[in-house]
């Protein structure tokens, strides 16, 4: 599991007393602790170190949040694909090369909540809206899903809170490996389990503390053994020399281990950023080569790889999972129009359907 | 603070232990200085028994040029130690117009040298400069204010913003100077461009900037922009664009020959070069009924050709 770095934790005044933070500060014995009354104080230290993103996934900042569940923004010009995340944590342990928390979550710590009984309202709340279709719901948005869980058991209350939630499918998403939490309890059908996928020398190179791709594969397997379907994410996919061949063994390296039956869906992404991220990411990875690549600078605003490269990679990975009868399981995340058009005609052999909704909702 | 007038020949203007203002006087406060005097007093401080200049070096500077031999001051107490006389310094110009990068960058060093603790600079001087409170750009700033005069001229003069000066710390010193030059036969944006593009290239593919600068194409224009050759800028950022992004360069190269091959009149084609958009835009002009109809009819007559064809492969190009 995670190594966890955390030198010191920071508590709101709000929560400090409660019998959830108690919990939370035994499993962190031995480090410092700090009460204060706004993530500011914490963020002010954060900002006075030589590199404040690195530094802020040493902190921990205990507290409350205001509200919990909110639909996924997508991008701009974008074509959603009708999320929904639940901000229970933010910030991650984790250092990716490409991510886009280092400069979206402003010097903001490790940061848990621990008001879950709001969270199991809002959550009530949301279910009862009984969807015609299938709502998605996940953590993963900003944060690892499952890379603080050790400590905050918070899958176990998601499971828990989500099982036979008719029409909802709750998605934990991770780069680290399983928690022992979720192989205690009975696995719920509603419940998807997922691993962001790259190959083994891009996660080694771009992927700091992360769970080798061995370790997540071994996690997915045991996650489909126990009971659970697993869902997997490529993205970003990078454009590299070699790439092809890498992202094949990834691909078989997955249905060597896993039966396609469980798999329920996997997203294809590539690099994309806000322009602001490349200065801080290029200072804080120099040996990184991911931002030395020909990009466009898309409507949105953010650089991505040309569209026929985009639309070669997408291609090529969708021909790899088609081998392996997993080609109606794909969706693109944040793609123009344009390209899931073009993508999806591809994937049909022909037929255009650039609609939703995703396959597994027909 | 005590007003009194003072001598020019006394002024050790050696001493620019509080300048970090860089405009110099220019035409307009000359001619005023010329006709008038200085009207609005500057500021000194006894250092070892000689005034020397807080706030007022352009006036100064004008007075000097205008052959002035005294100037209305205002003394600041020798009890005040250099900090506090800098923070008079600062604040004298700080609501009279927004800072270049390389002003901020000394007023920075100013403060760091006068002992500001890094926890104030950082919290209370860089948001005042508009910059982010961050240690990274405390120490940005630190490593900007060291650098050659010139370096900080030009980026005075052409208003760098950070992220600029950022990638040009990056360059080697002997890459700073080779760029220096042409640098300053460019305009502000263009000058960003050559900065971002060069060192982005550089980093794709391995080479140094004096390497790059010696092959074909682009040392043939680098010597049109250093003899100040007009139109060689836009030439020269065109090809490191073109360098910088092979594909797009290739596939567009290759849309507008076939665009040319189809030889359309009266109809303009157009598209989006970034190719986000695999499609095309007609636009046909006409001046009268009859010149429509014969623009339509070339048109539709032209469809069965290849070159359509091409056009829209070309368009929808799946590869690296």
């Amino acid at each position: 599991m995670v190594e966890l770095k955390i030198k010191k934790v920071w508590l709101d005044r709000r929560v400090a007393g409660t019998a959830p933070t108690r919990l939370l500060l035994e499993k962190l014995e031995g480090r410092p602790v700090e009460i204060v009354e706004t993530a500011e104080t914490v963020r002010r230290a954060i900002r006075l170190a030589p590199d404040p993103v690195g530094e802020s996934k040493k902190h921990l900042f205990v507290t409350e949040q205001k509200s919990f569940i909110r639909p996924c923004p997508c991008s701009p010009g974008c074509v959603g694909c009708g999320y929904w995340t639940i901000d229970l944590d933010l910030n991650c342990p984790f250092d990716c090369s490409y991510c886009i928390l280092q400069k979206y979550l402003d010097c903001q710590p490790l940061t848990v909540a621990v008001n879950l009984e709001q969270l199991r309202a809002e959550l009530d709340e949301f279910f009862s809206r009984r969807p015609a279709g299938i709502m998605r719901v996940g953590t993963g948005e900003l944060a690892d899903s499952l890379a603080l869980d050790e400590l905050t058991g918070h899958s176990y209350f998601l499971v828990e809170s989500c099982r036979r939630r008719d029409g909802f499918l709750l998605e934990l998403k991770s780069k680290s490996g399983l928690p022992r939490a979720l192989l205690q309890i009975k696995p719920a059908g509603n419940v998807i389990l997922s691993w962001s996928l790259n190959p083994p020398q891009v996660i080694k190179g771009e992927e700091k503390g992360t769970a080798c791709l061995e370790e997540r594969l071994q996690a997915a397997a045991e996650a489909v053994r126990h009971g659970y379907r697993v869902g997997f994410h490529f993205d970003p996919i990078l454009h590299y020399p070699g790439w092809r061949q890498d992202y094949e063994r990834v691909v078989e390296s997955i249905f060597r281990r896993i039966p396609v039956d469980a798999v329920v869906w996997i997203s294809l992404g590539s690099l994309r950023f806000p322009p602001d991220l490349m200065p801080l990411a290029r200072r804080r990875f120099p040996d990184s080569r991911i931002y030395e690549h020909e990009f466009i600078r898309s409507g949105e605003g953010k650089y991505r790889y040309p569209r026929p490269l985009r639309l070669r990679l997408y291609g090529e990975l969708a021909g790899m999972f088609s081998e392996y009868g997993a080609g109606d399981r794909l969706y693109l995340c944040m793609e123009s129009v344009e390209v899931w058009r073009e993508f999806t005609e591809k994937i049909k052999r022909g037929r255009r359907n650039s609609a939703f909704p995703f396959p597994w909702q027909c | 603070m005590v007003y009194r007038n003072i001598k020019l020949v006394d002024f050790n203007l050696d001493d620019r232990r509080y300048r970090f203002t860089m405009n110099p006087a220019d035409r307009r406060l000359l001619r005023s200085v010329k006709e008038v005097g200085v009207l609005q007093p500057v500021v000194i401080v006894s250092r070892h028994s000689r005034p020397v200049l807080v706030d007022g070096w352009r006036r100064v500077e004008a007075a000097l040029t205008c052959g002035l031999e005294e100037l209305p001051a205002l003394e600041v107490a020798t009890t005040n130690d250099d900090l506090a006389v800098f923070l008079l310094a600062f604040f004298g110009n700080y609501g009279q117009r927004t800072f270049s990068l390389a002003e901020k960058s000394l007023a920075v060093r100013k403060f760091y040298e006068f002992r500001l603790q890094a926890v104030d600079l950082i919290e209370r001087i860089l948001p005042l400069l508009e910059l982010p409170p961050e240690r990274r750009m405390l120490d940005l700033m630190l490593e900007v204010s060291v650098l050659e005069k010139r370096f900080l001229e030009i980026m005075h003069r052409r208003d760098w913003k950070p992220v600029t000066a950022e990638l040009w710390l990056d360059f080697s010193p002997a890459e700073r100077t080779w760029l220096y030059p042409l640098l300053e036969r460019l305009t502000h944006n263009q000058q960003r461009e050559v900065i971002e593009n060069f060192h982005s290239l550089q980093k794709k593919i391995g080479r140094s900037l004096a390497e790059l600068a010696r092959e074909g194409e682009l040392a043939g224009l680098i010597d049109r922009l250093l003899k100040g050759e007009s139109g060689a800028a836009d030439c020269l950022l065109t090809a490191i664009r073109q360098a910088n992004s092979p594909l797009l360069s290739r596939i567009n190269k290759a849309i507008g020959e076939e665009i040319k091959r189809l030889n359309l009149r009266g109809v303009t084609l157009d598209y989006d070069r970034s190719l986000e958009k695999p499609t095309l835009c007609l636009t046909l002009e006409a001046g009268e009924l009859k010149e429509l109809r014969q623009t339509v009819k070339s048109l539709s007559g032209s469809l069965g050709s290849g070159g359509w064809h091409r056009l829209f492969e070309l368009l929808h190009y799946e590869g690296e």
